[in-house]
């Protein structure tokens, strides 16, 4: 009987084909509803392998193996559609303790997200050998599971963490502190002037480019494919993620791919 | 068909009840695709059989309405103005008159209902205080506004300085305040009974209440260290009002209290770690410059010119970070925006450039750009009982964005190709179904 059935809804089906196209901008809400329903389950895990992924377009090699391996945050907008489910699972993880996230300082709204164990291992082989490693030690034990701030006013050190003045100057000439005014310092990594310094001028030259380019667009594939200039230390793909990610170029896609066009009104 | 149906689902789930197989939409969905019956019909199955409440009928077609805005050929604005839209304004009782203020001073009123009974229509301007009025403001009108129980009556304010009550019969102004700096923005509580105030943000730091009924300057909120680029009344209390300013704060007030705001909108929501100690407490990272309540006014929307929007609880005045991400604002007043109502997912349009972004409320997602002006857009106005949008702009232009027709079902098609073809079927409701042929 259900043969019978299934027969009868294939016939049914082939009558009815033409009113399929008519009637598929109703359907556009329910298949929204559905797309939607299924990237919510399986964003969790993406967003950790998309991580690790942009952990891998970090070129190591350029800092002396010194640095932890940085990414932005809004690179991952670059690669998930739900920016607030983006923001709101970055958040997770810095509250479990996995991820750390820094404020770089060129740009208010760009955050740095690194590995907690990353850090961990590349600050302590850092201090190796220095006067400095136990007071960075304590700092790293106080900060890593519990903490999840981006900065820390006096107070805070003096009477939470238990910090003297001196352990504190320390601290700031590790490099894990930074001075943000009188009386405070932002979580900083050691030794990122250098990939700070790197990252802008790589951003401003990719950026460069696709402005120069004819119409001011090109094709993402094309971008990737170019040779960089000695301006850009970092690998292509890096930079295109970013680009994309802070909007700084507008996506789109055509029959050939993701066509990238620059943004009037930049001021980068 | 009905009928159908029901044989269909008895046959493949016997187990199943009815109520159970129409409550579940997902399975409903797989059901549709094999019978290729629209979703939307099994809303009003439902509604037909008293399973489900209505207003789920009425909100799912609403918002397949608004996700099918575009430009339509046969809808159009009459071209009054002649220099830049700043203002548009519908009014709330029969959303049938639409205000509009411009950059030279001239404030227009359109007719939106289709009258005729063609599906060709211009909306036309019913009047006009134009430059040849005595009464005309001498530079842009920033902010008009119907008055909000009544279309007998509108309020208007303009870079002169002055806020001026019109009289809609007559187009003389009943009153004018004057005051002494430009006025960027004024409003009127839309559910106030026990008052008649409006809040007019000027040049000057100081939001200034003004009294309807007596004529006279009642009231000031002290609070904000910059100009004041918009005010806006809750639509849930009479008595809570939200201003905006350029030293990048928001204010939320209540008006029965003596002394300052209730609280001020912080984006980190406390966090002080996450900025610099100057930018404590801001709302953006720039000048804020719009400001819309939700229908329910349980949340409130703000732009700024740091490029951000920001959706906050306007009963905690949390932040609920949801990222739109780059929404592109340059405007040096106030921006005008609006949100839908009346639908599932609620959606904010907002003019960007030269076209309106359209974003889902709650998740921030950019749903499209409705491209068409020529220049910057300005403002818009969401008309709730058609589900349009009106925008209007630096070129002049008023456009109205319509929702796509349903396409005719195949048996209306082909006796309609029988006929011998007409370009556009004439809406039902305008058919003569009733004049005899004799008279």
């Amino acid at each position: 009987m259900r043969k019978q059935l299934n027969k009868e809804v294939a016939v049914f089906k082939s009558r009815m084909n033409r009113k399929r196209a008519l009637i598929a901008d109703t359907f556009c809400l329910t298949k929204r509803r559905r797309c939607a329903a299924d990237s919510v389950t399986g964003e969790s895990q993406d967003i950790r392998s998309s991580l690790q992924y942009l952990v891998t377009l970090f070129s190591r090699k350029l800092f002396n193996d010194s640095l932890p391996p940085v990414v932005l945050k809004h690179q991952l907008y670059s690669l998930h559609n739900d920016k607030t489910s983006v923001d709101k699972q970055v958040n997770e993880l810095r509250e479990t303790g996995e991820l750390l996230m820094f404020q770089l300082g060129f740009d208010s709204e760009a955050f740095a997200l690194v590995f907690a164990e990353d850090y961990r291992a590349k600050v302590l082989q850092g201090e190796a050998g220095r006067g400095t490693l136990g007071t960075v030690e304590k700092f790293l034990t106080k900060l890593i599971p519990s903490c999840s701030d981006l900065s820390f006013n006096k107070e805070k050190m003096l009477k939470e963490f238990l910090f003297t003045d001196s352990e504190i100057t320390q601290l700031v000439k590790s490099g894990v502190l930074t001075v943000r005014d009188a009386g405070s310092w932002w979580l900083s990594i050691p030794n990122s002037g250098k990939f700070i310094k790197y990252f802008i001028k790589g951003r401003k030259a990719v950026l460069g480019m696709v402005k120069k380019s004819k119409y001011g667009e090109i094709l993402q594939t094309e971008l990737e494919g170019r040779r960089t200039t000695s301006q850009v230390k970092f690998q292509m793909k890096y930079h295109i993620h970013d680009i994309i990610g802070a909007e700084l170029v507008e996506c789109i896609q055509t029959t050939s791919g993701t066509l990238l066009r620059y943004v009037d009104g930049n001021v980068n | 068909m009905l009928l159908f149906c029901l044989i269909l689902i008895n046959m493949t789930y016997p187990s199943m009840t009815f109520a159970r197989v129409c409550s579940n939409i997902y399975f409903l969905n797989d059901l549709c695709r094999h019978a290729l019956l629209p979703l939307q019909m099994f809303f009003a199955i439902e509604r037909q059989s008293g399973l489900d409440d209505p207003v789920r009928l009425r909100r799912a077609e609403s918002t397949r309405r608004v996700l099918s805005l575009e430009l339509n050929h046969n809808r159009d604005v009459d071209r009054i103005h002649g220099n830049g839209i700043n203002t548009l304004d519908i009014e709330v009782i029969d959303g049938r008159y639409m205000l509009s203020g411009g950059s030279d001073g001239v404030i227009v009123i359109y007719d939106l209902e289709n009258n005729s009974k063609k599906p060709q229509y211009t909306c036309k301007a019913i009047c006009t205080v134009g430059r040849s009025s005595r009464h005309v403001h001498k530079f842009s009108v920033e902010t008009v506004q119907w008055y909000p129980h009544d279309t007998g009556m509108f309020v208007s304010s303009s870079f002169d300085k002055t806020m001026k009550v019109w009289d809609t019969e007559t187009l003389k102004p009943a009153e004018e305040f004057q005051f002494d700096g430009n006025v960027y923005c004024h409003h009127m509580s839309p559910v106030a009974r026990k008052h008649s105030l409006v809040a007019v943000g000027t040049k000057d730091p100081k939001v200034q209440l003004c009294d309807l009924k007596s004529g006279s300057r009642i009231h000031i909120l002290q609070g904000h260290r910059g100009e004041i680029l918009s005010v806006r009344w809750s639509p849930r209390y009479d008595h809570i009002l939200a201003t905006a300013s350029t030293d990048s704060r928001v204010h939320i007030w209540d008006v029965r209290r003596a002394s300052g705001s209730l609280f001020t909108l912080d984006q980190h929501n406390g966090d002080k770690s996450k900025t610099s100690s100057e930018a404590v407490n801001t709302a953006h990272n720039g000048r804020v410059n719009g400001l819309c309540f939700t229908a329910d006014g349980l949340h409130l929307l703000t732009t700024g010119t740091d490029d951000r929007m920001r959706l906050w609880n306007s009963a905690t005045g949390e932040n609920t970070l949801v990222n739109y991400g780059k929404v592109v604002n340059e405007s040096r007043k106030g921006l005008k925006f609006t949100v839908s109502r009346g639908c599932s997912p609620e959606f904010v349009f907002v003019p960007c450039g030269s076209s309106v972004a359209v974003y889902g409320l709650h998740s921030g997602e950019l749903i499209t750009m409705l491209r068409g002006h020529y220049n910057n857009v300005d403002c818009c106005e969401f008309h709730p009982d058609y589900q349009e949008l009106y925008s209007g702009g630096k070129d002049c232009n008023i456009l109205a964005w319509v929702p796509v027709l349903r396409q005719p079902d195949i048996e209306d098609e082909e006796t309609n190709s029988k006929r011998g073809g007409t370009q556009a079927a004439i809406n039902p409701a305008f058919e003569d179904a009733w004049s005899s042929d004799e008279d």
